[in-house]
């Protein structure tokens, strides 16, 4: 087996499905459609100012039919299946590298055990049903009061060790890429279903501005929400201001960012703005990862004076990183938002980019030549 | 100050933004015949096979020029009036500068068959019109995003950058048997276009293994190997010597080994320095390559000359032009500091290094490596496990002096020091490790315990 290579991505602009064309925007809103009956099935929703819309719910009985318990779990079944047929696709594109063989079957096996299995079992040896692979903040209700109330005492303490020291520790270490790239379902959807659709995420500085303002929004969002909520049940004051806040910003909060951001833009969008529009621009988890990574040991190490410019980096990165530009000022760089797929690295022609955990070297911060003039 | 730059390539570009760096103040303008912002030439393959866009082979955002205020003339330069420092224009307008570059990079060479100028069907991939004609003779259209057709003014004055009219517009058909002339680097990567694009070409490469400037026989035929692989004929040995047509459309190539039929045929036997435009302006090499001093300097006064048009000192003390990227980006900057006053900038080449992509092979090449150095012996080993690699280590009186490495990545700045360093071969491949560049997870390399003790 040849590793390291680059074959499998010669004709990407070439398929009429991979370039916004009318093939994707259909793509793009069948999913909507699935996504907006899956979130709002069986509820009738109104638009401020504007029409209502009821909206049917086939998945219920489907998930009866199938002996399921509720929905989500007709929801998890779908997903295991885009991901395992994604995740083909994506070893047949880029399966010559060692990093994506171990990393994508890492993803299938966490969503097919962790998130899909698991959570189904449980409740044959009478324990509530919990997911493993997701933390606060992005499993925003993990740790209101009443959710760790009602879980048995060893998984109220994982929630609140994996939130508050695996997922930080481990990002500190490894780069925010262990979870995003390796654990996190929907960063791993993203890179099994979502692939053929990597390099129309926007590269531009425009977009850039846009996802730092965005992100870092819903975090702030996120943090206040969980603690009004928190206070508001500690304090039981029913009746009173705090927990009416809390009340209506989980509402709020559940319904822009747990579903629209989340999932109907989120995913419905992957074939017009790339796959991890919801990773790059809305995750809370993404956001406090990525503020963790830019202290720790995870960067991209520039092999000096090789880059040729050619692009290849900057087009196939999933998270609109400009890689070009840092490659071709000969810089060592760790953004907050790289989810180290890899990727860069694996289709550069010349070998000039490495993913690493090593402690930062002094040269690294040179920067120079056209991106050094700073205007 | 007016500083004009002849070329927006790498070269031209990076001399521009240098310059403004220092100098936020003088007027600077940039003049193009070929496109009207900046782009990587070493990625046109990636845009016809279909892995990049138009767009994504740019290095720069598109507002680039009004916000640095550089002023951009789309036009060819037909002359050059050092004495009265004016350039001419192809429309006949003058341009006037107080301070020039010339940086007008590499056209490709051409072929001395009887009938190459008459064929349609007939080409290189060089510059961005040579894109456009091959997107057209391969998949008959041009890509989502192409950018609107050149407004250059026409001339009947041969240029590298007008548009060839395609075969496939006459025969109202794509490729299916292309040619490829040529076993260099753009001939490999014309082959990668045209397996992309489902077609099996016909590689026509003169000498007995592929690329012999950089590899040996063993290397060059691992490298032929995985071209047939892929359904490629490789014609190895083989020498063209013309072209076959029939109603003007090119049908055949007729080399010393036989005849091969042909409705595409690109022509990748090098690149020239792109300079007949300056006639005797400047004093220019037998080969056309503009002669520069250490400073980038050239015959004229306040003119400079720097990328791949340029003829400077190499590291065997030759002189001669360096077509390649990264050089040209630095002797574009050094040409900046020059055009800004800094007169002891001075362009030195250390240590020679390159890489490349064969197919999927890796290539990195440090040092002298095929320079028949005095003395020289190679170290070599042939890896074929969980990945299949070459290692080829040239060395002599007790030193290393060129690698040589095929299937791995490596970090050449670290094997160029240990070549300045007068490392022992002993010592490097005990250290070998250092230099790995492999992504994670792969196996490193495990060089067999008999092999180190021959060294
Ligand atoms: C297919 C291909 C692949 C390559 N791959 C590699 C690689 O992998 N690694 C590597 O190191 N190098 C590679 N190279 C070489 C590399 O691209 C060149 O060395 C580099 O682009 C030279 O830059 P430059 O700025 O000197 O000139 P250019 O990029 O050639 O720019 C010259 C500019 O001058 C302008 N110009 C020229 N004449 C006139 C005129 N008379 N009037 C007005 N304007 C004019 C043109 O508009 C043109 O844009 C490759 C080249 C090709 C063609
Ligand atoms: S780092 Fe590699 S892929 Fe990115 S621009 Fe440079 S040569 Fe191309």
């Amino acid at each position: 087996m040849k590793l390291q290579a680059q074959q499998g991505l010669m004709t990407t602009y070439r398929s009429p499905w991979r370039n916004r064309g009318p093939v994707g925007i259909a793509i793009s809103v069948a999913l909507i459609t699935f996504y907006c009956v899956l979130y709002f099935g069986g509820t009738t929703l109104t638009i401020p100012y504007g029409p209502s819309i009821s909206w049917p719910d086939p998945l219920t009985p489907i998930a009866q039919a199938l002996g399921l318990r509720h929905k989500w779990f007709v929801y998890g079944l779908l997903y295991s299946f885009g991901m395992i047929a994604g995740g083909t696709w994506y070893l047949r594109q880029h399966g010559n590298s060692r990093y994506h063989q171990l990393r994508i079957a890492t993803n299938i096996a966490v969503q097919v055990v962790l998130a899909f299995c698991l959570p189904y079992a449980l409740a044959f040896v009478g324990q509530p049903e919990y997911y493993f692979s997701y933390f606060w903040p992005l499993s925003y209700s993990n740790l209101f009061p009443e959710t760790l109330q009602g879980l048995p005492p060893y998984l109220a303490a994982y929630s609140l060790v994996g939130a508050f020291v695996i997922a930080p520790a481990a990002s500190v270490l490894f780069g925010k890429r262990w979870y995003c790239s390796w654990v996190c379902g929907c960063g791993a959807l993203a890179n099994t279903f979502g692939d053929p659709w990597r390099h129309l995420t926007f590269k531009d500085s425009r977009s850039w501005r846009f996802e730092k303002v965005a992100i870092h929004t819903i975090l702030v969002t996120c943090l206040v929400m969980t603690i009004a909520v928190t206070v508001g049940q500690l304090l039981h004051f029913k009746a009173e201001w705090p927990y009416q806040l809390g009340g209506f910003l989980k509402g709020w909060y559940g319904f822009v960012v747990g579903a629209v951001l989340s999932g109907v833009v989120g995913t419905g969008l992957y074939p017009v703005l790339g796959p991890r529009v919801w990773c790059r621009n809305f995750c809370p988890m993404a956001a406090l990862l990525g503020l963790t990574q830019k202290i720790g040991r995870f960067r991209i190490r520039v092999k000096p004076d090789m880059c040729i410019s050619c692009g290849n980096c900057t087009t196939y990165c999933e998270m609109g990183i400009d890689v070009r530009s840092y490659a071709q000022s000969n810089t060592s760089f760790t953004r907050s938002s790289c989810v180290g797929c890899g990727m860069c690295a694996h289709v550069c022609p010349r070998g000039v980019l490495r993913l690493e955990n090593a402690a930062p070297v002094a040269s690294d911060k040179r920067r120079q030549g056209i991106d050094a003039v700073d205007f | 100050m007016h500083v004009v730059i002849v070329g927006n390539g790498v070269a031209g570009t990076e001399a521009a933004t240098l310059l403004r760096s220092r100098d936020r103040d003088c007027r600077i303008t940039v003049v193009s015949e070929e496109s009207d912002h900046f782009f990587s030439r070493t990625a046109l393959m990636y845009v016809v096979s279909g892995q990049m866009s138009y767009r994504d082979i740019e290095p720069l955002e598109r507002d680039v020029c009004a916000r640095l205020g550089f002023e951009r003339v789309r036009a060819r330069v037909t002359g050059l009036d050092p004495e009265r420092k004016l350039l001419t224009l192809a429309s006949g307008e003058p341009l006037a500068y107080d301070r020039l570059l010339i940086a007008c990079g590499s056209e490709p060479r051409r072929p001395p068959w009887p009938s190459y100028a008459s064929l349609r069907g007939v080409g290189h991939l060089v510059t961005m019109q040579d894109l456009e004609w091959l997107e057209e003779e391969v998949h008959g259209r041009t890509a989502v995003d192409a950018p609107p057709r050149p407004r250059v003014h026409e001339t009947d004055l041969p240029s590298p950058y007008k548009r060839r009219k395609a075969a496939a517009a006459s025969s109202g058909k794509r490729s299916t048997r292309p040619v490829i002339v040529g076993g260099g680097l753009i001939g490999i990567e014309s082959v990668e276009v045209m397996l992309a694009a489902g077609l099996r070409p016909t590689f026509v490469v003169r000498e007995e293994w592929f690329w012999p400037i950089a590899l040996d026989a063993a290397e060059g035929t691992w490298i032929a190997e995985e071209l047939r692989h892929h359904g490629v004929d490789v014609k190895l040995g083989a020498n063209v010597r013309d072209l076959v047509g029939k109603d003007g459309l090119v049908s055949g190539v007729d080399t010393d080994q036989g005849p091969i039929e042909a409705d595409l045929v690109v022509v990748a036997i090098g690149v020239v320095p792109n300079t007949g435009w300056l006639g005797d302006a400047v004093r220019r090499d037998a080969a056309g390559g503009i002669l520069v001093d250490e400073h980038l300097r050239t015959s004229a006064p306040d003119v400079w000359a720097a990328g791949d048009c340029a003829s400077v000192r190499w590291f065997d003390g030759r002189v001669r032009p360096e077509q390649l990227w990264y050089t040209s980006r630095d002797q574009g900057r050094v040409a900046g500091r020059q055009l800004a006053g800094e007169t002891d900038a001075a362009y030195v080449r250390g240590t020679w290094y390159n890489s490349a992509k064969l197919m999927d092979i890796e290539y990195t090449t440090a040092g002298l490596v095929n320079m028949k150095v005095p003395g020289e012996q190679s170290w070599y080993y042939e890896e074929k496990g969980t990945v299949r690699s070459t290692t080829r280590i040239v060395h002599t009186e007790g030193r290393v002096v060129g690698f040589n490495f095929l299937g791995r990545r490596w970090d050449h700045s670290v094997c160029t020091r240990w070549i300045q360093e007068r490392r022992s071969l002993p010592w490097v491949l005990d250290h070998l490790d250092e230099a790995a560049f492999d992504t994670e997870f792969v196996p490193p390399l495990r060089i067999p315990a008999d092999l180190r003790r021959q060294a």
